[in-house]
């Protein structure tokens, strides 16, 4: 298991926050999320829409200023030195995020001089990119032409580059074929198993079940639910009094107040 | 290579894929070349307009269509449909100096506007037109023309920045039409009307205008020449430094 250079948590969040103000007022995205991902797991991040998923991941990424509350990747602050935290971290964002008019290679070889490496050098860790994600037929041909899933590959490709720590995955599976999916759960276990630590935010229930060491629940702003998807539904089926095993997305309706049947009482935040 | 090289190059090459742009780039400020003269050449006979300096009056036009064709960059609608696609979070995310990502696309806009320049120039000699101030002349005119050029598309990638929207950035460029117009482009500021000039001597655009004029109809007269490099020396400035204070604070 891969452990980052101080020894500690592959991602910390301690009272992560995020307001935004606006003519219409002051709108609270992430009101002090308390995160704590261990180095080399895949680590599952649910909410549904709106929940503020995706906020937290920009702010761990530096894409996006922190209110208050602070936030490390890797041991790095993100706040007091982005440009230490860019060089540990992969970030493949909702919508593979890819300049359409490149072709693979090129796009793969110009992420490699970003990154700092020489000419030999990034076509050389371009070809075993293009190896890895199975693109090799495809790597001179104009991004435009890719299916969803190629796209979603090649984006995968393109935030591991420079061999980052940590990788944050947001929902890079949807609007994929079930094949497709299967392919990049192919990908992420492979990457999960050369040690990079995978933060991986999903809507897909089964996803999380299937990939996902441990996971958190965010809920309007807020952690709501934290733990291995069996401790998550041995915690429920103990507050309902037993019966069957709850599933995941029992786990996630219950947390997020979205069932009838809700097991007890209002969400409460867990501290991480 | 530098981060603002490599992502240059890539603006270069994303320029070279999108072909139908540069024609429409190149096919504007020509048709416009072609019509303006075509509609007023016959009331400025070379031999009786004393301001044609022996030169027809498709000369005395050629700068509009320099302007025109150095303020229809792209750099700005590729920047805004890569904010909408995410590519441009992917870029940010990357640990190079984010000046880059915008001084790149300028880069490649620079090198643009010297090639579009150079061809239409070379395109007009053939008509009768011709460089007077010689092959200093049209070093400098290729790179005032091109110099605009970065200095436009720094003003429209403000806009891609700041609204995030291709309808904005669209929209944008038209500001540029009134103050194309608010010029001598015609006849001599001497020869406006009072309101016009007043509005054509307080637009900068005009000393751009007459410093390309003047490197096309005179030999090299520095006193009109370096009004128009001190036009996009202080406009450069300005959107130099706005487009970094932009996408440093970016959010």
């Amino acid at each position: 298991m891969q452990v980052n250079r101080m020894g500690g948590p592959a991602v910390l969040a301690e009272g992560l926050a995020k307001r935004y103000t606006g003519r219409e007022g002051t709108v609270e995205a992430v009101r002090g999320v308390d995160l704590e991902v261990r180095a080399g797991e895949i680590f599952g991040f649910l909410g549904p829409n709106g929940a503020g998923k995706s906020t937290t991941v920009r702010m761990l990424t530096t894409l996006l200023t922190i209110t208050s509350g602070r936030a490390e990747v890797a041991g790095v602050d993100v706040a007091t030195d982005p440009d230490g935290a860019r060089r540990k971290i992969g970030v493949a964002l909702q919508e593979a995020g890819l300049d359409k008019r490149q072709t693979a290679r090129e796009l793969l070889v110009m992420h490699g001089r970003l990154f700092g490496l020489d000419g030999p050098g990034a076509k050389e860790r371009a070809d075993e990119l293009l190896t890895l994600v199975d693109l090799e037929d495809a790597a001179d041909r104009v991004i435009k032409g890719y299916s969803g899933g190629m796209e979603r590959r090649l984006d995968l490709a393109a935030a591991l580059v420079h061999e980052p720590e940590v990788l944050f995955l947001d929902e890079p599976t949807t609007g994929l074929d079930p094949a497709s999916r299967l392919t990049i759960w192919d990908e992420m276990r492979r990457i999960n198993g050369r040690g990079t630590t995978v933060f991986l935010t999903t809507q897909y229930l089964e996803e999380a079940d299937q990939l996902c060491e441990r996971l958190a629940i965010i809920d309007g702003g807020l952690i709501v639910r934290e733990g291995t998807p069996q401790e998550l539904k041995a915690d429920l089926r103990q507050r309902r009094g037993g019966g069957d095993e709850p599933t995941l997305q029992d786990v996630f309706l219950d947390a997020t107040g979205r069932t009838r049947q809700r097991a007890a009482g209002e969400v409460q935040e867990v501290a991480a | 290579m530098t981060p603002t090289i490599a992502l240059g190059r890539r603006a270069l090459r994303e320029a070279i894929r999108q072909p139908d742009a540069l024609l429409m780039t190149m096919f504007i400020p020509l048709f416009f070349l072609i019509v303006n003269t075509g509609q007023a050449a016959k009331i400025f006979p070379t031999k009786s307009t004393g301001f044609l300096e022996g030169q027809s009056y498709g000369a005395f036009q050629l700068p509009i269509t320099l302007l025109l064709a150095a303020s229809f960059g792209m750099a700005a609608v590729f920047l805004v449909e890569e904010i909408e696609a995410g590519y441009f979070d992917k870029l940010r995310a990357i640990p190079i100096p984010r000046y880059s990502i915008v001084l790149g696309r300028l880069v490649a806009e620079g090198v643009k506007g010297i090639l579009l320049s150079s061809v239409i120039v070379l395109l007009a000699l053939p008509f009768g037109i011709s460089i007077a101030s010689g092959v200093l002349g049209f070093v400098l005119l290729v790179a005032l023309s091109a110099l605009w050029g970065i200095v436009y598309a720094g003003f429209m990638q403000l806009v891609a920045l700041k609204t995030r929207s291709a309808a904005a950035v669209n929209a944008g460029g038209l500001i540029f039409f009134p103050l194309l117009f608010l010029t001598p482009n015609f006849v001599p500021r001497d020869l406006l009307t009072r309101p016009m000039e007043i509005a054509a001597t307080i637009n900068p655009v005009t000393y751009l205008m007459e410093a390309l004029r003047s490197l096309i109809l005179d030999d090299l007269v520095w006193s009109k020449i370096w009004p128009g490099f001190a036009v996009v020396a202080v406009f450069g400035a300005i959107m130099l430094v706005l487009n970094v204070r932009v996408i440093q604070h970016y959010d």
